[in-house]
């Protein structure tokens, strides 16, 4: 009794940090997961517009947007306002010291903003109803419900799921006069968005070359680095997060990014499902069991990813052979970002199980032998070498992570 | 007495849904919805500290941004009532951290709370002298008595009213009320809430001994 609840966080003993690398070592996880194995996402969304909370696991987390009309920045006159803002502690019981919690609520809120602000995923243009005078705010207030490792993602989804969810009443401007349209719930439009990133979390071991997605919060605080990335539905890096101690190098952080690339893009697939499950229910006027209060006990309203997705996992793997038009797209416009660069290695791989020697290669070959990469265009001969130094390349790889590890 | 409606509506629970916490609750009713979590007796900071009895913490968390003056006047009404329910000389010099985090409010939300808070400290396991209800009654713009309204019921209310009783003497706990009414009212609308206290407290009993496994008959014979 009468010990700070912070001393009680899972993972942060040396028996457990142990138990975990040792587990990691052998493949092993203690729920029983494999290691590119996540948790059931589980999305419900409120009565009110930009309302949803996600639970991955025991992680809870509940996000609500609101919109103001206010006055725009100086600098940028013309454009709406996004902000962030996630709220620790509450019921949630993390860090009731205050170093932790500041450090903990930072990391989650600079996340956060680097993938939803920074990477300019919503159009604020259109969120300007006269320069310089009126545009509109839009909060997103994201509560930490329950934290069992994975925030990261959880809070991501939930800003994601928000802010599509989300729609804002109309308004009209004349003759210096403003006003809002607030009577009818239909009228109200949804936010305009470039492009819908996501967040993925992995955690890496010193005592293993194999990153585990998804950790719970024994896996989180037991492990020697944490990568976060964000990727949007165009497999577009939108951040990347890597930091600790943990021998990390470039084969794994692109294992990760391109493993995080196709889960994003799933993940996005699901968030759009939910939603227009979520619109379904309320055509049909359903209103009345609906909202938050379905996270308890009633299963109903709780959409999980993979009930969702379970069925179309199959048809996907086939279906990312399909759309080579809008990956060529992608190449032209950004072929700088390495995950583009990747793309038609990627397909031309797809049906073969997931194996980055095909791929990761060629990204060193770019960098390190210029030469090389300028032969690269015709697509038959690439993939002949890359199958050709398959072996070799994992092999180095090996021997690179065992010599750190031995340093 | 014009009585409108004299139920409650449908109550819903689930215990312990988080997992940082010692007890934790999501409470509903009707499409009002709440999570309570407590934890304790935890360390105390110094400043808070008492050696007579236990300092009882007590957050309400809106359900978007910072608390507002409203949630401020709410958060003091539960404290009030756990201050009072609370068995604080069981524990000196340790603190009881409540947290109450609104889910949806869809009317009679500061009665959910208080209902919230008390099944929360129950399966929290934390002392208590006695459990406590509350009950949320309007009088509508017909003059009817509403009891336990939903939210597109009370907009067009003449006075609204919060009682919240103990279970082991019926004494009022808590008495909020807004707007203007006769005090025959007041007292028509008090025995009407007493009674559904009575539903609360019946609700709490079957949900705390189904959650430990036990039937309803066995966990009634020992209270």
């Amino acid at each position: 009794m009468s010990m700070n609840s912070n001393l009680f966080e899972p993972g942060k003993s040396k028996p457990e940090r142990s138990f975990v690398q040792l587990a990691v070592k052998q493949n092993q996880r203690l729920d029983g997961r494999r290691s590119n194995e996540s948790r059931d996402v589980e999305l419900t969304f409120g009565t009110d517009w930009g309302s949803v909370a996600v639970s991955m696991g025991d992680t809870k987390v509940m996000a609500q947007v609101i919109c103001e009309m206010g006055l725009p920045s100086l600098s940028r006159p013309n454009e709406g306002k996004l902000q962030l803002n996630v709220l620790l502690g509450g019921v949630a019981f993390l860090d009731e010291a205050y170093s932790t919690h500041d450090q903990r609520s930072l990391k989650l809120n600079s996340l956060l903003e680097r993938t939803f602000r920074s990477s300019k995923c919503i159009d604020l243009e259109s969120l300007c109803v006269a320069a310089e005078k009126h545009v509109w705010c839009i909060r997103v207030n994201v509560n930490v419900i329950n934290h069992d490792g994975n925030l990261y993602d959880a809070s991501s989804i939930a800003t994601l799921a928000a802010l599509m969810h989300f729609r804002r009443p109309d308004v009209s401007y004349k003759d210096g006069e403003l006003r809002i349209f607030k009577q009818n719930g239909l009228e109200f439009t949804p936010l305009l968005f470039h492009h819908y990133p996501v967040s993925v979390t992995y955690c890496v071991y010193k005592s293993s070359g194999q990153p585990i997605l998804d950790p719970t919060l024994l896996e989180e605080n037991a492990a020697d680095s944490v990568i976060v990335l964000s990727f949007n539905s165009y497999q577009e890096l939108c951040s990347l997060t890597a930091g600790g101690t943990a021998p990390t190098n470039a084969p794994i952080v692109m294992q990760c990014a391109r493993n995080a690339a196709a889960r994003c893009k799933s993940l996005l697939d699901f968030v759009r499902k939910a939603l227009a499950l979520d619109e379904e229910r309320r055509s049909q006027g359903d209103r009345s069991v609906n909202g938050l209060v379905g996270l308890i006990l009633n299963t109903e309203h709780k959409l999980s990813y993979n009930k969702l997705m379970g069925i179309q996992k199959q048809q996907q793997q086939q279906q990312q052979q399909l759309p080579p038009g809008e990956n060529m797209e992608l190449d032209n416009e950004s072929s700088e970002t390495p995950v583009a660069n990747e793309e038609p290695s990627k397909k031309e791989g797809a049906g073969a199980p997931m194996d980055t020697s095909d791929w990761l290669p060629h990204d060193e070959d770019s960098q390190e032998l210029p030469m090389r990469s300028e032969a690269i265009p015709s697509k038959a001969g690439k993939y002949k070498t890359n199958k050709k130094t398959r072996p070799r390349k994992q092999n180095n790889s090996d021997s690179e992570e065992e010599a750190k590890q031995y340093i | 007495m014009d009585v409108e409606k004299e139920t409650l509506r449908q109550m819903n629970c689930e215990f312990n849904p988080l997992s940082r916490c010692d007890g934790s609750v999501m409470y509903s009713q009707g499409a009002t919805g709440l999570i309570g979590a407590v934890l304790g007796p935890i360390e105390v900071k110094t400043q808070n500290l008492s050696i007579d009895g236990s300092y009882l913490e007590c957050n309400y968390r809106p359900k978007a941004g910072l608390p507002q003056v409203i949630d401020r006047i709410r958060e003091a009404a539960i404290r009030d009532v756990l201050e009072l329910a609370l068995l604080s000389e069981a524990h000196p010099r340790s603190k009881m951290s409540v947290q109450i985090q609104e889910l949806e409010d869809r009317g009679s939300i500061d009665a959910c709370a208080v209902n919230c808070a008390c099944l929360a400290m129950l399966i929290g396991g934390l002392p208590l002298k006695y459990s406590f209800a509350a009950v949320h009654a309007i009088i509508n713009e017909q003059g009817e008595y509403v009891l336990d309204p939903d939210q597109s019921e009370t907009q067009h209310q003449r006075a609204s009213f919060t009682f919240a009783f103990d279970s082991v003497e019926g004494n009022l706990l808590l008495v909020k009320t807004k707007g203007s009414f006769k005090i025959a009212q007041f007292n028509d609308i008090e025995c009407l809430c007493r009674a559904a206290s009575a539903e609360i407290f019946q609700f709490y009993r079957s949900q705390v001994a189904k959650y430990h496994g036990r039937s309803e008959a066995t966990a009634k014979n020992e209270t």
